[in-house]
């Protein structure tokens, strides 16, 4: 129910640096998802939109308010902690109930509202515990209900599935997303798994070093990579990332050749493609190594050849077999392969 | 073999038993002497001869509530130490938030002056202290107490409080923050229930210090309205009926006792809040 706009954001203490020139537009009703790795600045630039953080420079507006100097309190945003941040005093059914009683919700809707978070994230039988008292993954879930207790205009999430099993985080995640498209609200989330970032998110933040790297939607993220931090952060096993020259449309690499490029580039290039577009032997191989290593998954076989001193990801088929040290050629898929520009690391279109 | 395992277990236990017990016997030692010492006949106790077996009376306890006021004293002490405990909360607790959670110039300055009111030797102060509550017209009134105790022991109440306030994690209020709570409701709701053991710490702490206190009183109380139990020990002494050792220990006894069951309900409490409240800040 809001719209935020973050422009030209930064964000030191001191020296420190924690969030550089952030600029996103989230539209009313987004479900927008930071993906990045650790100390990347997801939590400060969250912060910051709750007002728990004073950006350095920048502004933030929400539905065409400046919101700079505005309070947290006065802010309507619920947020889940990635430290869970319970009231240790209070029981999960007081945690839970506490914003209800601050923002003057009716004192005859809580306990409705209370059971119904709590149910929602499988807590019913631990409401009289203290924090203490709960593992903490029921914690996680605990500050979570907190968050969804009741309608703010924004949610702010920090990684609030990463202490659960797979099974309650798949179910959550399914949760989650009901939820905010049934309420309409706003959403940021902060996660580092790429499973739950691809399913949940209508826009994706890859961030690195205080500096987003790109922002787009799943599709957009995983099939146009605008850098080779961001291809290499997506996808697992992420996209072989492959140094070498390209002259006259000819990409070669120990152990590498692929023709028929572009000739609009030439020289230092770095040559990206996934594990799941190279397919093993084929017609017209593009690289000839050696296997060095083979690992059955059950549903695929995940195959590490070895050409000239790199190690290339391939996806195949669940009946491959190989011995180490075996010659083997790979064909990669033409129509999927990324060109970055070795020294800045930006795609060549 | 595991009976055998199972005796020698219970024959260590009731070894740690028997240690322990002897342990607080030697500790108990004095205390049980005094309250011997007070339940005997003044005869009795200087004599010279060896005693074995002491007879009992109650002339020390007729004594001291019948010829001596001592039910005012024991009202003023409870009267002057909780008024005292009051006022050191009501200020060190915001004092202890405001040093552990708002970063401003002086800060730790401010701190380190405060700690440094513990640092002198009181008597520097009693005669300036003495012509103050003289000029308030507060001599002789168990308020002068309540203020003297007060400030004598605000200074570590609010150490003791604020290294408490330190271990709360910041994410905690900021969490309130975004449920809409204000800086008091924070203070009152989620602050204040967090540190409580540190809360009761420091009180039972300045409680005991404020039982003792004897300097002060002297110079404020000159009579029954504002004596309390340590200055009224004092009163058996000397005079005409030379030192009364039986009703000194009685009253010595009777100022122990209530010490001695808070300091054990709370005991759990305040074992944490000492080894913490030396350990940090
Ligand atoms: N209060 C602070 N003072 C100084 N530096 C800080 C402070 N808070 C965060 N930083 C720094 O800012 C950077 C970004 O931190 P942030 O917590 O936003 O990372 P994150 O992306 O959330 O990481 P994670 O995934 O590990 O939670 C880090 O390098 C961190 O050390
Ligand atoms: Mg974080």
């Amino acid at each position: 129910m809001a719209r935020i706009e973050l422009t030209e954001i930064q964000k030191s203490w001191g020296a420190v640096q924690g969030v550089r020139d952030v600029n996103i537009d989230i539209a009313d009703e987004e479900f927008i998802v930071f993906l990045g790795p650790s100390g990347c600045g997801k939590t400060t630039t969250m912060r910051m939109i709750a007002g728990l953080e004073d950006p350095s420079e920048g502004r933030i507006v929400m539905d065409g308010e400046v919101m700079n100097d505005i309070d947290a309190r006065d802010r309507d945003v619920a947020m889940v902690f990635q430290g869970y941040a319970l009231y240790p005093n209070m029981t999960i059914y007081e945690n839970i109930r506490f914003p209800l009683r601050m923002r003057g919700v009716p004192r005859d809707q809580h306990d409705a509202k209370v059971r119904r978070a709590a149910e929602f994230v499988e807590l019913t039988d631990y409401l009289d515990r203290k924090p203490g008292a709960l593992s903490g993954g029921q914690r996680q879930r605990a500050a979570l209900a907190r968050a969804i207790v009741r309608q703010p205009q924004v949610f702010l999430m920090d990684e609030p599935l990463s202490n659960l099993d797979a099974k309650l985080r798949q179910a959550m995640r399914v949760q989650i997303k009901h939820i905010q498209r049934e309420l309409k609200i706003t959403t940021v989330y902060v996660t580092h798994d790429q499973i739950e970032a691809m399913t949940l998110a209508d826009r994706i933040v890859i961030m690195e070093n205080g500096a987003i790297q790109q922002i787009g939607t799943p599709d957009q993220i995983y099939n146009d990579p605008a850098n080779t931090f961001v291809a290499s952060f997506i996808g697992s096993p992420p996209m072989n990332l492959i140094e070498g020259k390209l002259e006259n449309g000819a990409f070669r690499a120990p152990g590498i050749e692929v023709a028929n490029l572009p000739t609009r580039h030439s020289g230092a290039v770095t040559l990206g493609i996934r594990p799941e577009d190279c397919t093993v032997a084929g017609g017209s191989p593009h690289l000839s190594g050696t296997v060095y290593g083979v690992e059955p998954t059950g549903d695929l076989t995940y195959l590490t050849v070895k050409a000239g001193e790199k190690l290339i990801e391939v996806k195949a088929s669940r009946e491959y077999r190989a011995s180490m040290n075996k010659p083997e050629t790979v064909t990669f898929d033409l129509s999927r392969l990324y060109l970055f520009d070795t020294t800045t690391g930006q795609r060549l279109s | 073999m595991t009976s055998q395992r199972k005796k020698a277990k219970g024959e260590s236990l009731t070894l740690r038993y028997l240690i322990l017990g002897g342990w607080a016997l030697f500790c108990l030692a004095p205390v049980l002497w005094f309250l011997s010492i007070g339940l005997r006949p003044r005869t009795e106790i200087i004599t010279a001869q060896p005693i074995y077996f002491p007879s009992f009376s109650l002339d020390a306890w007729h004594m001291i509530w019948e010829d001596w006021p001592m039910a005012a004293y024991l009202r003023n002490s409870i009267a002057a130490i909780i008024g005292s405990v009051i006022i050191d909360l009501v200020l060190a607790i915001p004092a202890a938030y405001s040093l552990s959670r708002f970063s401003y110039k002086g800060r730790d300055d401010i701190g380190f002056y405060i700690l440094s009111t513990r640092m002198m030797a009181p008597a520097i102060v009693a005669v300036p202290i003495f012509f103050l509550f003289r000029n308030f017209g507060l001599l002789d009134t168990i308020w002068a107490l309540m203020l003297i105790y007060a400030a004598i022991n605000l200074s570590f109440v609010t150490w003791i409080i604020r290294s408490y306030m330190l271990d709360i994690p910041k994410e905690l209020e900021d969490a309130a923050k975004t449920d809409g709570a204000g800086e008091i409701r924070i203070l009152w709701e989620i602050i204040i229930p967090a540190v409580l053991p540190g809360i009761i710490t420091a009180s039972v702490i300045a409680m005991i210090f404020a039982i003792n206190e004897f300097l002060f009183t002297l110079l404020i109380a000159s009579t029954p309205d504002a004596y309390t139990m340590s200055v009224a020990l004092s009163n058996f002494t000397g005079g005409s009926d030379g030192v009364i050792y039986n009703a000194i220990a009685l009253v010595a006894f009777l100022a122990f006792v209530p010490v001695f069951l808070v300091v054990v309900a709370i005991q759990k409490h305040l074992s944490r809040g000492l080894t913490m409240g030396a350990l940090k800040g």
